[in-house]
């Protein structure tokens, strides 16, 4: 009876902390959002107030970053650094496999980022701007639609590990 | 010679797009010893002029007049070499980009083509590149040495001095070893009003190229405004500035030579003739304010010296 009971136990416990679990990813993925957002207002000062030459404003980006999203930055500082003749379009690509591996945000929101790239650095300060502006306007937006979903989504995933651990229990039984 | 090769190789090579650098890495390095422009236009043959003569290359990098069949400079590669040029940051560059060119470490300049945006009757950026001439920086130390007792005669006084020669015969190589010279010599401070950054090729506000130890630089200053700013704050003997021709310009040499500076500057014009035709200069002229005149031209290779004038 013991260990019945102690088995009942460890799946509900098991499924509620797999539920919980998913409640904190969707809870990290807004956080992520916020932190790139921010970061690409750090960056665009870097580049229209100081002019910081690419490279090295990317730097202090991933420097001055949560380290949940400093990898982007890092790895395109990384790739720009070596002088190789490599563009800001493919540092930033590369940067942003980094990402991918390291956070949790969905492929649209990916997609966004990717088209950063082929803007970075070829214009001059009134046009970076321009840019950087609207990208963290739409970053904003998909921050705001993930917080709506985590909400939902956050519940459901709370609860739901317990529910589901509850269900199999009874169907074991 | 050797250090043409390494120049060009180290200051030079790495700025170009890939495939570029291949072919070039082809080349016969002894070349480069006498490597002046590398042009790259969108859609047309890679060009490179090495010493008077204007050289396609194919792509096994083998050099040749005829144009066909040679490589042909795409817009990535026009893209990939503005973004090594710039350090992928062209917001960095926006004074320099409005001014025609970017001047990279060793004083060297890229000019840029594209589509010119305006702003009122201001050039606000170039966008859209379709060109790039890639121009060698080169010091020729000591090859000023023949007129230099003109300029430099044993009173110690330093003559005004206009160097006059027709474009790419060595006007502001001329310059920049006269400015090396008095600068090593006596205890005179010079400051150079470098408007196009060619004299002491600046790359972020540092000169590449020697200028002597004693000397100041006001890159990328308006000469006419520079040369009022140098008399003011810096107090030099010697004021260094290329290419004057304008209104401003000539006012600014009269302030400086009625304070006491001596002025050293450089003019296009072929000859006297030509130089005399220009109603600025010859207003100049007239008021004697310019003590040697110095005509410079090709004949047997840049900076021959064709004649001295002596007009004081």
């Amino acid at each position: 009876m013991g260990i019945k009971t102690l088995g009942i136990c460890l799946v509900i416990a098991g499924f509620g902390m797999w539920g919980l679990l998913g409640a904190r990813r969707t809870d990290k993925r807004v956080r992520q959002l916020k932190y790139l957002r921010i970061a690409l207002g750090f960056l665009e000062k870097e580049i229209t107030y100081m002019q910081t030459p690419l490279s090295h404003a990317m730097k202090r980006t991933g420097i001055f970053t949560d380290v949940e999203v400093a990898g982007l930055f890092k790895e395109c500082a990384a790739q720009l650094e070596k002088k190789s003749g490599v563009t800001g379009n493919e540092a930033w690509q590369s940067g942003l496999k980094t990402l991918k591996r390291e956070s949790e945000l969905k492929p649209l929101e990916l997609e966004l980022l990717a088209s950063v790239g082929p803007q970075l650095g070829v214009s001059d300060r009134i046009e970076q701007q321009k840019f950087f502006i609207l990208i963290q306007q739409e970053l904003k937006m998909l921050e705001e639609t993930a917080a709506q979903e985590a909400e939902a989504g956050r519940k459901i995933w709370s609860y739901g590990g317990f529910i589901l651990g509850g269900v199999i229990v009874i169907l074991l039984l | 010679m050797t250090g043409d090769k390494e120049m060009v190789n180290q200051q030079i090579i790495p700025y170009l797009s890939p495939p570029i650098k291949k072919i070039i890495m082809h080349l016969d390095e002894s070349l480069f010893t006498s490597l002046e422009e590398i042009r790259l236009r969108s859609g047309q043959p890679l060009v490179m002029k090495i010493g008077e003569a204007d050289y396609a290359i194919d792509i096994k990098g083998k050099l040749a007049q005829d144009f066909r069949n040679t490589y042909v400079v795409t817009g990535e590669d026009i893209y990939r070499t503005i973004a090594s040029l710039s350090d992928n940051s062209l917001y960095a560059f926006e004074e320099e980009i409005k001014r025609g060119f970017i001047t990279v470490k060793g004083g060297h300049r890229a000019g840029l083509a594209g589509q010119v945006v305006m702003e009122g009757n201001q050039v606000r950026t170039i966008k859209d590149f379709s060109g790039i001439c890639l121009r060698i920086a080169r010091e020729i130390k000591n090859c000023a040495e023949p007129v230099l007792k003109n300029v430099i005669p044993g009173s110690g006084q330093i003559m005004n001095t206009l160097i006059i020669s027709p474009p790419r015969c060595g006007k502001t190589t001329f310059l920049r070893d006269i400015t090396r010279n008095i600068s090593l010599s006596g205890q005179r401070n010079v400051v150079v009003v470098d408007e196009r950054s060619e004299i002491a090729g600046c790359y972020r506000g540092i000169p590449q190229l020697d200028i002597g130890p004693r000397t100041d630089v006001l890159d990328a200053c308006p000469k006419a405004l520079g040369m009022i700013m140098a008399v003011r704050s810096l107090s030099p003997q010697v004021i260094i500035a290329d290419e004057i021709g304008r209104t401003e310009d000539a006012e600014a040499i009269q302030e400086c030579i009625n304070a006491g500076v001596s002025v050293i500057s450089s003019v296009h014009a072929g000859n006297m003739q030509e130089l005399s035709r220009r109603p600025v200069m010859k207003n100049l002229l007239e008021q004697k304010l310019f003590q040697r005149g110095i005509v410079l031209s090709r004949r047997q290779g840049p900076g021959t010296v064709e004649e001295i004038i002596r007009w004081a």
